[in-house]
């Protein structure tokens, strides 16, 4: 029989939830308005009635599902919104279409984004509330026992949140794509920032300069991306599909493409991809979306042009492109060395890091102390102290591979621990699934 | 007084109603190819003496459906413009398409125009062949009309048909634009012929009232814009029956209807008394369209079903072969277990129970009957939760929407068909509610047809940014203030549907149901440039009031 529409390769789930009554505040780039083109351009393509495409609604994340990752002051309930639990609730959705075969491959196009959330979580910072992908990473791994996750962030702006949660993760690979951190928020991202002390050299930063277009990101795609993954056997491919590299995003300075996000995730195949940002929301993300969305599905994107497409627009100088490739070498050498850090460290027992998290939407800082308990047997613990102006966490964290000594050790501490007015004293055990305040 | 008339695949009803009270009925066998003689013969013995009593005649068609089904479709050309997005070559499976260079973007902007060559070359082939009617259809040409219109003047009066995609419908998604097009443009000539021996039959007759063609969507549209939009009167005997149902029992809640025949079941929902439509519309010979339809599925599954028995579960249907064996068939039907039953008295009883024997030998013919049953009803059941669910999962995009998403909860069933009153029991038993079975279910969809009023939708995007307004199924395009707000677009498309409903003879005020309200401020550079309005309205299917009856 003649069939009338395209039929997808790959059975591919689709939650397209623009949120059109939730926005920061009604001039921010995160509005209501975000993802009315995308919606519009994608209906119009008449993708609900292609064979093998199949659209989800979201669902509501519970608040465990929040308490899992993330360490909130004063707390999940007080912090986020009906929005955040959609968004967040999505990427669950998305995640069990996938792991129970409804679909192949799944892409969350969700407002809002998450990938600047990090563990602690005292307000809004960078657009994000939760950690999305974490959120649902953490929801596969207690449902599915899933270990080994690698996390493709291609957002413009370095995935701050994402790397922070999974800092000290090896089973965790994160890397990220984006403009340099000396040009553009967060400011982090450096080649240097590559993992705690039981993960080192499995938090990849590729910072790009300005201007990078489809030349740049194939040649990091080919030389770092993919020899990294291959090596790394990662049972699921997550990612941060983020889409503000677009050479027409009014808050960054990059010159990717439709075409070029198509073509990076034909190359990735992503088990599931999240939406982070992309602010271009009218002669960008309906393209790249649609993209993305065709190259996932294992169709032809061929005809996803942005109406002023020109390639040779952006072509790329030869300066640049040799810049880009002592990245690449560099990065490379990080993940070469992966793991070696674990030994000197664990002499130590206890390795401590403390960082500034600046909250960019109303203006406030954090300052935080990590200290990683090192085990032989398992990443370690780690304990958690973060004081914003208005409130302190005080934390214990047990990752979901923890050994079940540390998993003990992490409690005893937790229950000699006095409580402190103004101070959340939190036990986090992702291995039996228990979030304790007091 | 009102004639309804329901033509189906073998045979037409027709009732002749005095508001809701039915004065006739009459039967006659329908010869496909000659439809028109069929329907003139059925007309001729239900119009009433004095003819000026006669207000309406409402005609289901089944022409545009058997046309589609046996291929028989005038052969047209398709003009093409899709722009950016998915690779439109699949569209031109369809049949002779031509594709144009030009594009509009998502906001109903013009990005670039069609070469006027590609244009020309596409008419002179077309021309070549011989093809008389053609289809124009852009991409978002529901947000901007301009590229359609232009194609169609320069082909100007060189095709007799020519059918714009943004007048059909003002809903979104492209290649079912596409399809809907076709289709109509397929229909045209065809139809036209149909409509002139109506006319002719009508007039020799001596009736000269209004006829309306029944649609997909529960609701009338007149003759003569039938002619424009023939795709309109594809797949109307569902909606005859769901109007029918509606007519016979009226109902202010959730329910479900069923139409339980020979071979298939025809499933629909009520939604607080309303029938329920497809999101865009409905598939016609595989192809999906924007013809506006009630939500229906029809399964294999009726009273002359071939079941079987394995493995401890009954299989019945999708097929029929030959009567149920009580009647002189070979093969057990739902049919022969209603007869052992007592449930109905038809044929033989003694065969109904081998009937019953084959199927489970050695079991008391009177259980085998009542499981065959219960797994009759179970699967309708099983039918519905599916509907239900997939009603339930229609994508919503605000948080609001997604919030207040309500399950469609049924009180009632309403089952109108041969074996309905048979089947009463089984059915309540199995959904746990009350059944009805309307008196005259037999002519119900007639009755659906002539108590069926005129429907209308019409939808409005305005881009006070861009200071315009489009309302599609009009081809308006208009310049408006930066001030047009909401009420304003609430009123013009209130005006514009009242203005279509009168068009098509509908006196007095139509009530009109806002489908969609979407309003969103355009922000460019943190200041606010604008507005986008988008709504969607409609004179929602229903029965019409009855004059002197209390609604
Ligand atoms: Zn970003
Ligand atoms: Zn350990």
């Amino acid at each position: 029989m003649t069939s009338f529409m395209p039929r997808a390769l790959n059975r591919t789930a689709l939650i397209l939830f623009p949120a059109f009554d939730w926005c920061i505040s009604p001039t921010h780039p995160e509005r209501e308005e975000r993802l009315l083109y995308t919606r519009d351009q994608l209906i119009e393509e008449g993708l609900e009635d292609v064979d093998n495409i199949v659209f989800l609604n979201p669902e509501l994340a519970s608040h465990a599902d929040i308490d899992r990752v993330h360490l909130c002051a004063p707390s999940s309930h007080k912090l986020l919104t009906e929005s955040h639990l959609i968004s967040a609730g999505a990427t669950l959705r998305v995640a069990r279409a996938v792991m129970d075969k409804e679909a192949d491959n799944a892409f969350a196009i969700v407002r809002p984004p998450g990938h600047h959330a990090m563990q602690t979580v005292f307000g809004d910072r960078g657009f994000c509330i939760v950690n999305i992908e974490a959120i649902m990473i953490e929801y596969i791994r207690r449902h599915y026992g899933v270990k080994k996750i690698a996390i493709v962030d291609t957002d413009c702006h370095h995935g701050d949140g994402t790397q922070d949660i999974y800092y000290n993760d090896p089973d965790t690979l994160f890397i990220s794509l984006h403009q340099d951190g000396r040009t553009l928020f967060p400011g982090t991202g450096f080649i240097r920032e590559s993992g705690g002390p039981a993960a080192n050299g499995y938090t990849i930063n590729l910072p790009l300069p300005p201007n990078t277009g489809e030349d740049g990101f194939d040649m990091v795609m080919e030389r770092v991306v993919m020899p990294i993954l291959d090596e790394f056997k990662p049972e699921l491919i997550i990612n941060s599909a983020g889409q503000d590299n677009h050479y027409t995003d009014p808050i960054t300075n990059m010159n990717f493409t439709a075409q070029g996000y198509a073509r990076l995730n034909q190359r990735l195949n992503p088990d599931i991809c999240v939406l982070e940002g992309g602010y271009s929301i009218e002669g960008a993300l309906p393209y790249t979306n649609l993209g993305i969305i065709l190259a996932m599905a294992g169709m032809d994107y061929s005809h996803v042009k942005e109406p002023d497409y020109d390639q040779a627009r952006f072509r790329q100088p030869e300066e640049m492109t040799k810049y880009i490739a002592g990245v690449c070498d560099k990065a490379l050498e990080v993940f070469e060395n992966r793991g070696k850090s674990k030994e000197e460290a664990l002499k130590k027992k206890v390795v401590s890091e403390r960082k500034n998290i600046f909250y960019d939407t109303t203006g406030f800082n954090v300052d935080e102390v990590r200290q990683y308990h090192l085990c032989p047997d398992c990443p370690g613990f780690t304990e958690v102290t973060a004081t914003s102006p208005r409130a302190r966490i005080h934390a214990y964290t047990v990752p979901f591979n923890a050994c079940p000594t540390c998993q003990r050790t992490a409690r005893d501490l937790f229950g000699a621990t006095q409580p402190i007015p103004q101070t959340i004293t939190a036990l986090q055990d992702r291995v039996a699934d228990i979030y304790e305040t007091k | 007084m009102i004639i309804g008339i329901d033509v189906g695949g073998t045979h037409a009803d027709g009732v002749l109603l005095e508001g809701a009270r039915l004065v006739a009925k009459h039967k006659v066998a329908v010869d496909q190819e000659h439809l028109s003689e069929s329907i003139i013969s059925l007309l001729g013995a239900l119009v009433p003496n004095d003819r000026r009593q006669l207000e309406r005649v409402h005609l289901s068609s089944t022409l545009a459906t058997n046309a589609i089904v046996t291929g028989n479709l005038d052969p047209i050309g398709m003009l093409i413009q899709a722009g950016p997005g998915i690779n439109p070559d699949f569209l031109a499976n369809n049949g002779p398409t031509w594709f144009l260079d030009g594009a509009i973007d998502h906001r109903g902007h013009i990005i670039r125009d069609p070469d006027l060559r590609l244009i020309d070359e596409a008419v002179a082939a077309m021309l070549e062949a011989g093809i008389k009617s053609v289809g124009i259809v852009t991409k978002f040409s529901h947000r901007n009309s301009l590229h359609e219109r232009f194609i169609a003047d320069r082909l100007g009066a060189r095709f007799p048909h020519i059918c714009m995609g943004h007048q059909i419908s003002g809903l979104p998604n492209f290649p079912r634009r596409v399809y809907t097009t076709w289709l109509n443009a397929s229909l045209t000539a065809r139809f036209a012929q149909f409509e002139k021996a109506i006319e002719q039959g009508l007039t020799q007759l001596g009736v000269d009232c209004p006829c309306h063609i029944l649609k997909a969507d529960g609701g009338t549209i007149p003759f003569a814009r039938a002619i424009e939009f023939p795709c309109e009167s594809v797949h109307s005997g569902p909606s005859a029956s769901v109007m029918g149902c509606l007519a016979l029992a009226d109902q202010s809640e959730d329910a479900i209807l069923l139409d339980i025949g020979g071979t298939t079941t025809d499933i629909s929902l009520l939604v607080d008394g309303t029938p329920l439509l497809e999101p865009y519309g409905i598939n016609i010979a595989g192809r999906p369209t924007l013809i506006r339809a009630l939500n229906t599925v029809s399964i294999g599954l009726g009273g002359d079903s071939t079941v079987a028995f394995a493995d401890d579960a009954f299989r019945i249907g999708p097929r029929r072969s030959g009567p149920p064996m009580a009647q002189g068939g070979t093969t057990p039907t739902p049919t022969d277990a209603l007869v052992v039953l007592g449930l109905l008295a038809v044929g033989s009883a003694e065969k109904a129970a081998a009937a019953m024997q084959c199927l489970c030998p050695g079991e008391p013919p009177a259980d085998t009957a009542s499981r065959l049953l219960t797994a009759f009803a179970e699967r309708i059941s099983q039918e519905v939760a599916a509907m239900i669910d997939s009603v339930f999962s229609r994508p919503v995009y605000t948080v609001s929407a997604l919030l207040q998403r309500r399950r469609i909860t049924p009180e009632k069933l309403i089952v109108i068909g041969g074996p309905a009153a048979a089947l009463k029991q089984s059915l309540e038993n199995c959904f746990n509610l009350p059944c009805l079975v309307p008196t005259d279910y037999e002519v119900a969809n007639a009755i659906g047809a002539a108590r069926t009023q005129l429907t209308v939708q019409a939808t409005l995007y305005a881009d006070t940014a861009d200071g315009r307004v489009s309302i599609p199924e009009i081809s308006c395009l208009e310049d408006i203030s930066n001030r047009f707000g909401m009420a304003e677009a609430e009123s013009k498309l209130e005006q514009v549907i009242c203005g279509i409903a009168s068009d098509m003879g509908m006196t007095g005020r139509p009530t009109i149901d806002f489908l969609e309200r979407l309003e969103m401020n355009v922000i460019r550079g943190f200041e606010t440039s604008g507005k986008i309005l988008n709504l969607k309205a409609q004179i929602r299917p229903g029965l019409a009031d009855i004059q002197g009856e209390q609604p």
